[in-house]
């Protein structure tokens, strides 16, 4: 599978992974998460065990089991870790983690491994069954930079017992980390269904499906019916575009059954949006890589306009099919696009109207911006990339001086 | 005869040194004691964070200072070369320096935008190749990584405390002067390493020195 990478990378980047490897190996690598399927920290672990495997580090993925109050209390975790918001972690609720932290510990054997990565907070407890000459370490996918004081003190009784934490990027980290923190930018895999080559024919049928006009320009939004995704300010731009240009914009997502957030955001879009018949609100299903991939190809500009983002690989996604991206200047968005070299960053509906239109109009500038994004991602942030950081990491605190 | 060739590489991973500045007080007083191979990575190894592209400076510090307006400052450093040194130390009392020379009370408004200083740990790689004649020296080249070419090129003369690159100084002993020298004034921080590949294999390969 590894030589499928050849094309993308180059032979002497897969060699010195080879290289690497061999540093490592006969050893054994631990990854637990909390999901085996949906979110991207369960797309990068397919991709990354099985290349761990290939280079004979022998490496398992272990999932850690909930229930639903466990599940909610985490979730509320993790937006507590993200920004206060007024509330609190009570004494039930720490007490029912660590219950069911035990009941994993009986599940999860990580006795046998050289090396554990945990992944987030939900499965962070099962640091307590650490043994002598185990190197942990927390993989964690959150921007923690501004937590609640409360869920940060919650974290630390298990941090602290790590050997090293990763984050995305420096600005996600807090700064009473005492542990090693290394920065390690997650990716995408370029033999994903949603970033494999299509041809023009499927690209074509996918998108004219859908009633959308493949010889008017589109704009797109790929993101999940969320607030915070701002799908309406999106809609705001358009409509200061659409002034002067013919054109169309498209918003892809879905929402999960259990989210009534989402079908709320998605009924009150398609509301506003009802009298518009330049504009497609699509809720797609679960999965629905290939379609996903045919917009991002199909589209002219591409639009990541979050109030509020993680890390965003979405952006990644269409830099890596050569589309110049206009995204929000937060989270991870920052870090992909580098402004007016492979796309634009904005700060406002304003901003992102201009940037599109400038786009729109100039053929040069978006091939021209098109092409250094793809260069961008084919250097920073593929999975060969995302391995190789992790095998340097893993041979780095195995040498670690104590 | 001369010594082999031995071709290496070099790979590293960014760990956040948990100094993070927000003026350029805090920049000078940062630069003064952080770990010298931060100053590596954001002088020399940033040529990787933008490979490729188009950008504006040579360096990450340069960009900070741009992004939060102290355009004249961003200049002056992004015209250090960072090949003119071998040593970090000296390097970083030029940083120093350059950024005190221009610095005056008024410009140390805090900005919100801070500077995150990373360091790089490096490990340092054989890649079993080795050359004993020019031509499997060129062979050598094309079959190497950009990785290896910044190890041969930069990392090497820190290493060996030389102002001439591995290639060269193994090309000197080989008698191929002019080579040698062509390949040592390349500059490496105006375009990208597979740029200078296709350059270093053209210089090789030419009949003329």
């Amino acid at each position: 599978m590894l030589e499928e990478y050849i094309p993308f990378v180059g032979e002497e980047t897969i060699q010195e992974l080879i290289l690497i490897s061999k540093k490592l190996k006969d050893l054994k690598v631990l990854h637990v998460n909390s999901t085996y399927k949906g979110g991207g920290v369960a797309e990068i672990l397919n991709s990354l065990v099985p290349l761990m495997n290939e280079l004979e580090i022998k490496t398992d993925w272990k999932v850690f089991r909930g229930d639903e109050r466990f599940f909610s209390f985490t979730k509320k975790l993790h937006n507590l870790l993200h920004i206060p918001c007024g509330k609190y972690i009570n004494s039930d609720e720490f007490v029912y983690y660590l219950k069911i932290t035990f009941e994993n510990l009986k599940e999860i054997d990580t006795e046998n491994y050289d090396i554990v990565f945990i992944h987030d907070p939900q499965p962070m407890g099962l640091i307590i069954k650490k043994h002598p000459g185990q190197k942990w370490i927390w993989r964690c996918h959150i921007d923690t930079s501004t937590p609640d004081p409360q869920a940060w003190n919650f974290l630390e009784n298990f941090l602290n017992a790590y050997d090293a934490c990763i984050f995305h990027m420096p600005e996600f980290a807090y700064e009473r980390i005492t542990i090693p923190i290394y920065t390690i930018p997650p990716s995408i895999d370029p033999l994903h269904p949603k970033n494999i080559e299509l041809s023009e024919e499927e690209i074509k049928n996918i998108i004219t499906k859908f009633g959308i006009d493949l010889e008017k320009p589109i704009i797109l939004q790929v993101s999940r019916f969320d607030r915070l995704k701002d799908p309406f300010g999106v809609f705001e731009a358009f409509k200061l575009i659409k002034k002067k240009y013919d054109c169309q914009l498209v918003l892809v997502g879905s929402f999960a059954e259990d989210d009534p957030e989402g079908e709320s955001v998605y009924k009150e879009l398609l509301n506003k949006t009802s009298g518009e018949k330049d504009v497609f609100v699509l809720n797609l299903p679960p999965n629905s890589h290939r379609e996903i991939n045919a917009f991002q190809r199909g589209a002219t500009v591409v639009v990541q306009k979050s109030l509020k983002e993680g890390f965003g690989l979405v952006v990644s996604e269409a830099m890596w099919k050569g589309k110049p991206v206009v995204g929000s200047n937060v989270g991870g968005i920052k870090r992909q696009i580098v402004h007016g070299i492979t796309g634009y960053l904005v700060n406002s509906i304003e901003g992102a109207a201009v940037r599109i239109k400038q786009l729109l109009a100039n053929k040069y500038f978006r091939d021209e911006m098109g092409f250094h994004a793809k260069e961008r991602v084919k250097h920073r942030f593929l999975i060969i990339r995302h391995l190789r950081d992790y095998l340097i990491l893993i041979y780095k605190i195995l040498n670690q001086k104590s | 005869m001369s010594n082999p060739f031995v071709f290496k590489s070099e790979l590293w991973i960014p760990r956040y040194t948990g100094i993070k500045v927000c003026s350029l007080k805090e920049l000078i007083e940062a630069l003064k004691i952080i770990d010298k191979f931060s100053i590596f990575y954001h002088m020399y190894i940033n040529i990787f964070n933008y490979h490729n592209l188009p950008t504006f400076y040579t360096n990450s510090i340069s960009y900070w200072l741009y992004k939060n307006g102290y355009l004249l400052l961003a200049e002056k450093l992004s015209v250090i070369d960072p090949l003119d040194y071998f040593d970090l130390e000296e390097l970083r009392n030029v940083l120093i320096k350059t950024i005190k020379e221009n610095y005056y009370e008024n410009m140390n408004e805090k900005k919100g935008n801070p500077f995150y200083f990373i360091t790089a740990e490096r490990e340092i790689i054989e890649s079993g190749r080795i050359a004993h004649t020019l031509n499997e020296f060129i062979e050598g080249i094309k079959k190497s990584s950009i990785n290896s070419l910044f190890y041969h090129l930069v990392t090497s003369r820190i290493e060996n405390k030389t102002l001439i690159n591995d290639y060269s100084a193994w090309l000197f002993n080989m008698g191929v002067a002019k080579k040698a020298e062509k390949i040592n004034k390349l500059d490496l921080y105006s375009r990208n390493l597979y740029e200078i590949k296709k350059e270093i294999i053209e210089i090789l390969e030419s009949k003329e020195c």
